[in-house]
């Protein structure tokens, strides 16, 4: 090894005008198996009106390091170091020496947070209004003149300032107080905005959009910003620089083009290649093996090197300092050099122009072969014009017989198949009823008009009459795997307890000796060891991947044909996807099952059916909106909707390959309950026109027999009134 | 329909239902009230026309008519305020009743009052130091208090206070040798004969209070509380506006529903302190067995209870802006 | 995670192996999927037996065991129903003038707790009030416990016009005031028996808990663990017995100390009134013997009072700090980590949110 470390004194030589200089930040909490450090002596300087993406999974400190810079770690942490902060108007700030007061002044004046929490971080009793006022009078300024500003950055934010502000926390969706609290943050006009993992709990479309948001506003408002999120290719193309959290520490930093193209860390790049996204080979995604250190133990030498793939004698012993790779890029492994061969990135082949495909001519989807096992087959489960209407009615009491119900039209009339080893795919926005068709589909919800067909047989019918299959037959076929595996199973029993039930329920000929030893054998099959030790824990005990498994084992024990797998994947780290998407579809070639598989993630979406030849539908609003193969939906959309899902996932994507032009005119869903009329798209479409208004559209195919595509818009149809029609959209 | 139109119905409900087991305790029942004065009566050598008068006046009830015309006429009577003639005392029952309502009600009002008062704020004191020495003082304290029947602690405090220190008068709602009206003596004098009566009821602050830890610390841990603390939110505003104000909340049905107790609880009360209130009278009613006095007790017992809930349903609304109006399960 | 891992875990775990007194090879050789495998051993009653009593007996103790307030809670417990057992087998009834009259406390040890105004001694006295009162607070503690729990878990689960119905008569109990209801049917009925008695006190109490326990069960019912329960086709008494009582276990046992401690309180309160009938001895009854008899102000006579007041505090005592502890029992996360210091597990617990902060969003 030629290189050589360089000390922190001049790291970051690129750094001209610094706002903030961290230094050796340690955050350290005492428990009593030992003292952890949560952040480990981290040094980082931060350029003046630069956007900084820090990237790190759960556990590795990201939020730590977000708190750090208010001097706000929560007790009985403590942060020692050196944080210095450098105001427009000069000078220099030692944050961490301030007095109580000072602080309370430094912070939101100069810098603000957006927590991760945006859906509690309102006072629930409070009006939006209130939390404004209050802030404002708190740091003494001017009322008035502060909520004129508020006013201001609320429309900047898309949403009516004065009903926002007249609001309850209660009344505002997510995607809204996510933004009113972004508001908040700016009102006292900081310098500094630390968001830490600001949309991690919105849909995918609301977290593009506010990503966009946040250039606009960076922009308008001269911030400097520090954006915390799990989520890289979220970040890259809204951060000017990169850095990589990995077990509390920086590893890699560097700008977001180079760290994508050129990532010197062997972490950056496997964690780049377990993302799902839309363009890269679906056979390139590699999990990350192994699993992160605990912070309890001391890690001697590089903190990666249990798993990586090229750590030798020197990783466990020497802890590597930075390497400089470029002028503004400096990673923390003593062979970076060899990283990009032993951890090839699918584009390293044909060098790094060729790092960003050109987004309209697909490079990396397989065209999908043909299915012989859908001609003449017959399906598996059919839904024909389903409906789903919930009556939202008011609590308990004899005399909610007269309330006047208001109705939510959950599901509102769709129809499609699955076939033996079927794969089908079901995007769109939370509250668009894709988890309620999904429940109507396996016969956990009953539909309020249309059929739900399981080979043949009318799945109610047979429950309540009788049919030619049992209903007892059917129940056993049709499966579930939930969303929240900490709510799939009962946090009160243990695991063994959990997966014993459905051996007690339909295999009578095993007794608990059998029972026990089937569990331990399955549990060690999905990687679960020591067995023996897993079923003795309860559910919290588990990680979230962990608990995942134990709900696919259960349902899997039913040797179901369908399994409705609903977000299955959404609650675990994105490195963690990919492995979980693989033991599901390992599991189906063992079972001959098929998925319906739920998600409001297209890439998510498009590996597991590229994997399979299975189908993404998307649904808006309790309508199916376009129906075909990945391939299709991805690269050639028919439905505006669908294509503004595929603006909204993000992309490994350098930021000259990317639209930002947001392909609609409202960011915020209509409500369920008053679903818009004729296309229910037509208020939020760019494309939409008077017809759109009136007239709902069919489903008409649009693509050829194999591709199986077929969207719900005029614009599929070259003869229709809607290319004659006037259009709506208003600039 | 409006779910304050449906609570008031649940609560008019709930008045019909105890209207109608006193009709079938005193009707119906082998053995009952009724049957029992009849016969007392015709012992006596009153005539079968006269006894039959006299239990109409008494029990609002006709013995002769039949059973659903009885009770529509029994109802009927309870609505217009006809609650029976008591035996004992002689005189309409409202009327025995409506001198006493007003005593209880001071007593009460105020021992709800310093009750709530006390357990909330030393419930937050224990949040504020958890784990500290006073929050283990007073969770002792709190616990010892729960184990306390009130009835005991009253008689504790009448031994002590009243017959050997005599601090505060053994009995009795209102000063002797006073003119009653609007004048410091009188009104001294009446505090004075509540205290003990209020003070025996503190115990229900114990349980407020470990609530109200419970609640505040809960609150304390709140994301909401966090990012007002980074606002720079002054102390008193977090400490009043948003953690005394959201544990408070979900203590509040419980807190009006411990007024039910109480108002049960004080009929054992107003016995030993011999104080003439409600209970005391229903007391009366029990020892002389005179049905109607002690059925009208409580049904106007049950009658208050009811508005104070009620009052407490419809407020709830008022001061947490989740509750109520929009409230549809599963959202 | 590992390492905050609870002693059932660690202690159960081995016995658990071992209860099943068998080699772990049954998964090799024939057979092909995992999912396939069955065990060479057969599984004898005795082992079943054994696993039950891991399950329900063992574990629940040793845990319970670890608290210093369900130890002191239950020896206090355990010290009453003692004496109301074997204690008035020990200890002969006492008849009026068993000694002299007021003899005070600890003066003499023929009568350790003194005598009454009728020489009656406190002690016995004391001793045999135990028994009717115990059979009391069970019986009305279970009558409170099994309508709470039925009627709240049927209302919740079953929802429709059976909730409505269920939920309408609750209602008007929950608003019923409790002892003023029992004290008018107390007149009327003039119960003896103490099961009786027990249950008339209840007769409002359990509103309350059923309640309480129906929006429980009317939110667990949306659960994903109890969907899936149905997906799997297992019964909904299975599913009301395994997945939802479980669950609801620390609220009932927590109602079930309250509703006994109440029944203690209403139970000696209306004895001390007269309003219920008695002839055995109980607390109450000492009570109302001694403030009839002006023990409240007459010199020397006030241990008459505080006897009786005593043994009502301790009980309750004990209950309240039983009941604190046994909340902790069910809760698995107490469970899992009950053996860490109190501080320190909630620091970890903190730590483990910034860990699992991902996983819980959705």
């Amino acid at each position: 090894m030629t290189e050589q470390a360089v000390s922190n004194d001049d790291r970051d030589a690129s750094i001209t005008d610094p706002i903030l200089e961290v230094r050796n930040a340690t955050v350290k909490f005492g428990m009593d198996r030992g003292e952890s450090r949560v952040l480990d002596d981290v040094s980082i300087d931060i350029e003046r009106n630069e956007i900084l993406g820090v990237v790190g999974e759960s556990g590795s400190g990201k939020s730590m390091f977000a708190s750090a810079f208010l001097d706000a770690i929560v007790d009985p942490g403590t942060l020692s170091g050196e944080i210095s902060y450098y105001p427009d108007s000069g000078g220099e700030v030692d944050v961490l020496g301030l007095t109580k007061s000072e602080l309370n002044q430094f912070r939101w004046e100069e810098i603000a947070m957006v927590f991760q929490g945006a859906m509690s971080s309102f006072n629930p009793v409070r009006k939006i209004n209130t939390h404004f006022v209050e802030t404002l009078t708190a740091h003494g300024d001017t009322v008035s003149e502060g909520m004129e500003r508020a006013r201001t950055i609320l429309s900047d934010l898309y949403m009516d300032p004065e009903r926002v502000l007249r609001s309850y926390p209660h009344e505002l969706s997510g995607g809204m107080k996510q933004r009113v609290l972004i508001a908040l943050s700016l009102v006292l006009e900081p310098e500094v905005l630390v968001m830490d993992e600001p949309t991690a709990a919105l849909d995918l479309l609301m977290q593009r959009s506010i990503i966009s948001l946040i250039e606009d506003i960076k922009e308008k408002y001269d911030l400097t910003i520090v954006f915390i999120t799990h989520d890289l290719p979220l970040v890259v193309d809204l951060a000017d620089r990169i850095g990589v959290l990995y077990a509390f520490e920086f590893i890699e930093i560097g700008p977001a083009n180079e760290l994508l193209e050129e990532a010197a860390h062997p972490y950056t790049r496997a964690l780049l290649k377990s993302t799902p996204n839309l363009t890269a080979p679906v056979d390139e995604m590699r999990p990350i093996e192994g699993s992160a250190p605990d912070p309890v133990n001391e890690i001697s030498g590089c903190s990666y090197h249990s798993r990586c793939p090229m750590a030798d004698q020197r990783c466990e012993v020497e802890d590597p300092g930075p390497y400089i790779v470029d002028t503004d890029h400096d990673v923390h492994c003593h062979y970076w050099e060899e990283a990009s061969e032993a951890v090839p990135m699918p584009n390293d082949g044909s060098g790094t122009e060729t790092g960003s495909p050109d987004s309209d001519q697909p490079i990396s989807v397989q065209t999908p072969e043909t299915r012989p096992r859908w001609a003449g087959e017959n399906p598996v489960l059919s839904l024909d014009d389903v409906e789903v209407h919930f009556e939202a009615t008011q609590d308990e009491g004899l005399l909610n017989l007269f309330t006047d119900p208001e109705t939510v039209r959950a599901v509102d009339g769709i129809s499609f198949d699955i076939y033996e080893n079927d794969v089908v795919v079901l995007v769109g926005e939370s509250g668009c009823g894709k988890t309620t068709l999904g429940k109507a589909a396996v016969g956990l919800e009953r539909p309020t008009a249309g059929r739900v067909e399981y080979r043949g047989q009318d799945v109610w019918e047979a429950k309540e009459t009788g049919g030619d299959i049992p209903f007892e037959d059917i129940r056993q076929s049709l499966q579930i795997v939930h969303q929240d595996p900490g709510n799939a199973l009962n946090s009160y029993r243990k695991v063994f307890s959990s997966l014993e039930e459905p051996l007690v329920r339909w295999y009578d000929d095993l007794d608990g000796n059998d029972r026990r030893q089937r569990i331990l054998s399955m549990l060690k099959h999905v990687g679960m060891s020591p067995p023996e030790d897993y079923i003795e824990r309860y559910p919290h005990q588990l990680s979230g991947g962990e608990q995942q498994r134990v709900a696919l084992i259960r349902a899997m024990l039913m040797n179901p044909d369908v399994i409705l797998a609903d977000e299955p994947v959404s609650a675990l780290d994105v490195s963690l996807r990919v492995e979980m998407m693989d033991l599901m579809l390992e599991l189906q070639d063992m079972f001959d099952t098929s998925y319906l598989f739920i998600s409001h993630d297209l890439a998510n979406a498009r590996y597991i059916t590229e994997k399979t030849d299975g189908l993404i539908g998307v649904v808006y609003l309790g309508k199916l909106v376009e129906i075909g193969t990945p391939e299709r939906i991805i690269n050639d959309p028919q439905h505006p909707y669908t294509r503004a899902l595929c603006w909204a996932t993000p992309e490994l994507l350098t930021e000259t390959d990317r639209t930002d032009d947001s392909p609609m005119r409202k960011i915020d869903i209509p409500d369920p309950t008053d679903p818009p009329s004729g296309c229910r798209y037509h208020t939020r479409c760019p494309e939409a026109r008077d017809v759109c208004r009136e007239v709902e559209p069919e489903m008409v195919d649009s693509g050829t027999d194999e591709t199986h595509q077929r969207a719900a818009c005029f614009r599929a149809q070259e003869n229709h009134e809607y290319w004659t029609s006037e259009s709506i959209v208003e600039d | 329909m409006d779910w304050r139109v449906r609570r008031i119905g649940q609560a008019l409900f709930t008045v019909w239902g105890v209207i109608t087991i006193s009709f079938l305790l005193v009707r119906l029942m082998p053995g009952n009230p009724m049957s029992a004065m009849i016969v007392e009566l015709e012992e006596q050598g009153i005539s079968p026309t006269q006894a039959r008068y006299l239990v109409e006046l008494r029990l609002n009830i006709d013995p002769e008519e039949p059973i659903p015309i009885a009770y529509v006429n029994y109802v009927g009577s309870m609505i217009q305020g006809d609650l029976g003639h008591s035996m004992y005392y002689d005189r309409p029952v409202v009327e025995v009743l409506a001198t006493a309502l007003p005593w209880t009600l001071f007593v009460l009002s105020w021992a709800a009052f310093i009750s709530f008062f006390l357990g909330i704020t030393l419930g937050a004191l224990m949040a504020y130091w958890e784990g500290g020495r006073l929050d283990l003082g007073l969770t002792g304290y709190a616990t010892v208090m729960g184990s306390v029947p009130f009835y005991v602690l009253a008689i504790l405090l009448l031994v002590f206070l009243g017959y050997r220190y005599g601090i505060f008068p053994t009995g009795g709602r209102q000063p002797t040798g006073v003119e009653p009206g609007f004048n410091w003596t009188y009104i001294r004098g009446v505090i004075h004969h509540a205290a003990l009566p209020v003070i025996s009821m503190l115990v229900v602050s114990g349980a407020a209070s470990l609530s109200m830890r419970g609640n505040s610390i809960r609150v304390l841990g709140e994301d909401y509380l966090r990012v007002a603390r980074l606002r720079g939110l002054p102390d008193s505003t977090i400490a009043i506006q948003y953690v005394a104000r959201n544990a408070i909340l979900p203590m509040y049905t419980g807190l009006m529903i411990s007024i039910g107790s109480m108002f049960g609880g004080s009929i054992i009360l107003e016995e030993v302190f011999a104080y003439r209130g409600v209970g005391y009278y229903m007391m009366s009613a029990v020892n002389q067995r005179d049905y109607p006095l002690m059925l009208g007790a409580f049904t106007i017992i049950t009658i208050a209870v009811v508005i104070a809930l009620l009052i407490a349903d419809l407020t709830y609304s008022k001061i947490d802006p989740r509750a109520g109006g929009g409230k549809s399960e599963g959202l | 995670m590992k390492d905050s891992r609870g002693p059932t875990d660690g202690d159960g775990q081995p016995k658990a192996a071992d209860g099943d007194g068998q080699p772990k090879a049954a998964d090799g050789g024939s057979v092909n999927s995992p999912f396939e495998t069955i065990s060479d051993i057969e599984e004898t009653r005795r082992d079943r037996y054994r696993k039950r009593y891991e399950n329900y007996v063992y574990a629940p103790f040793s845990i319970i065991w670890d608290d210093w307030r369900a130890r002191i809670g239950l020896a206090i417990i355990a010290l009453y129903v003692f004496v109301g057992t074997v204690g008035v087998f020990l200890v002969e009834p006492t008849t009026n003038l068993d000694g002299s009259a007021f003899i005070q406390p600890f003066e003499t040890w023929e009568h350790p707790f003194g005598t009454d105004r009728m020489g009656r001694d406190l002690f016995a006295d004391t001793i045999h009030s135990t028994r009717p009162i115990l059979i009391m607070m069970a019986s009305g503690g279970l009558f409170t416990v099994t309508v709470g729990t039925v009627f709240g878990t049927i209302a919740g689960y079953k929802g429709g016009i059976t909730d409505t119905v269920l939920s309408s008569i609750t209602d008007v109990f929950i608003n019923i005031p409790g002892l003023p209801l029992v004290i008018v049917l107390a007149v009327m009925f003039e119960p003896r028996n103490p099961v009786l008695v027990g249950i008339l006190l209840s007769i409002a109490a359990w509103a309350g808990l059923a309640r309480a326990i129906r929006s429980q069960v009317l939110t667990m019912r949306r659960e994903s663990f109890t969907e899936a329960a149905r997906a799997m086709d297992v019964s909904t008494s299975r599913i009301i017995r395994k997945d939802i009582l479980p669950r609801l276990m620390p609220y009932i046992v927590i109602n079930m100390m309250n509703a006994t401690r109440n029944i203690i309180f209403s139970a000696v309160g209306l004895y001390f009134l007269g309003v219920l009938p008695f002839e055995d001895q109980n607390w109450g009854i000492t009570l109302y013997l001694a403030y009839d008899a002006g023990a409240h102000y007459r010199p020397g006579a006030l241990h008459w009072l505080l006897i009786p007041m005593i043994a009502i505090i301790g009980i309750s005592v004990g209950l309240i700090l039983l009941g604190q502890s046994l909340d902790r029992v069910f809760n698995p996360r107490v469970r899992a980590r009950h053996r860490n210091g109190e501080a320190e597990a909630e620091g970890s617990e903190d730590v483990e949110a910034d860990n699992t902060g991902m996983m819980k969003q959705v």
